[in-house]
């Protein structure tokens, strides 16, 4: 019985507070920093659903992720339409923007760092 | 914005409800191959049909990169945490993983380090009982 969890991802930056108020502000809305906390002076976490997501200042990375197709963080939302328009309001950066297809509503976005973050809304 | 490099956008007044994360897509250069090995790595059977973690999906799909294994390693990294780490450490050993750092005791509890056969980090964890709570292990949702 296999008994893992993608307990959590964690995202390596050279600039975690930028990237984390990005992800604060596009998709973990809410007072105080929108949920993210600090972990260390340069590692913030945020909740999603059963996973965390772990922001990390690193050295071993770049300022932009230069294979951003090689690892995609899908987020599941419940309405996809007042996402897409909650982030255009935010002026976000879309890859490929909200569209129908079969299975439902998907859109790409771009992060600061340039790592593609896709939000879908699954057909029942 | 229509740059990267724009300021992040102010957080919006609350109340809306937090996005999920239920998938996670990988790029490969073989995608059935590294679905199955991560199968192995998790320990799922045949009698698990969907590739799950927890409650997230890990989907496959044919890579487009220019380089057979991920530059930047670093980037991303796939913390997995197991209730017996070395029961998860035997079944990486057996799939011949190369080990980016073996097990080791940290602050955050127990870690391991290896690469999947794209080059991606994962991690294996046992998180320390006093890690804090975004940390901890998740209760496993199929």
């Amino acid at each position: 019985m296999a008994t893992s969890t993608l307990g959590s991802i964690l995202l390596g930056t050279t600039n975690p507070e930028r990237l984390r108020d990005w992800y604060a502000a596009a998709l973990a809305p809410g007072d105080g920093g929108g949920g993210f906390t600090e972990v260390t002076p340069t590692m913030f976490a945020c909740t999603f659903g059963d996973t965390s997501l772990l922001i990390d200042g690193r050295s071993d990375v770049v300022d932009k992720n230069p294979e951003p197709g090689r690892v995609i963080l899908n987020f599941h939302v419940d309405d996809a339409r007042a996402t897409a328009d909650h982030l255009k309001a935010l002026g976000v950066t879309w890859l490929v923007e909200l569209e129908e297809r079969e299975g439902g509503l998907f859109g790409t976005l771009v992060d600061p760092d340039g790592n593609y973050v896709q939000i879908i809304e699954l057909k029942e | 914005m229509t740059g990267a490099d724009a300021p992040a956008p102010e957080t919006p007044p609350g109340g809306r409800r937090r996005a999920r994360r239920r998938a996670i897509t990988l790029e490969s250069g073989a995608p059935d191959r590294a679905a199955a090995w991560y199968r192995q790595a998790l320990g799922l059977t045949d009698a698990d049909p969907l590739l799950t973690a927890g409650g997230v999906e890990l989907r496959f799909t044919l890579g487009t990169a220019d380089t057979p294994t991920t530059v930047e390693p670093a980037r991303i990294i796939l913390n997995f945490h197991v209730d017996d780490i070395r029961a998860a450490e035997a079944r990486l050993v057996a799939l011949e993983a190369v080990w980016a750092r073996e097990l080791e005791r940290t602050r955050w509890g127990i870690i391991g380090t290896v690469l999947d056969l794209d080059g991606n980090y994962i991690q294996i964890v046992e998180p320390a009982p006093e890690s804090p709570a975004c940390l901890q292990r998740k209760e496993e949702h199929r």
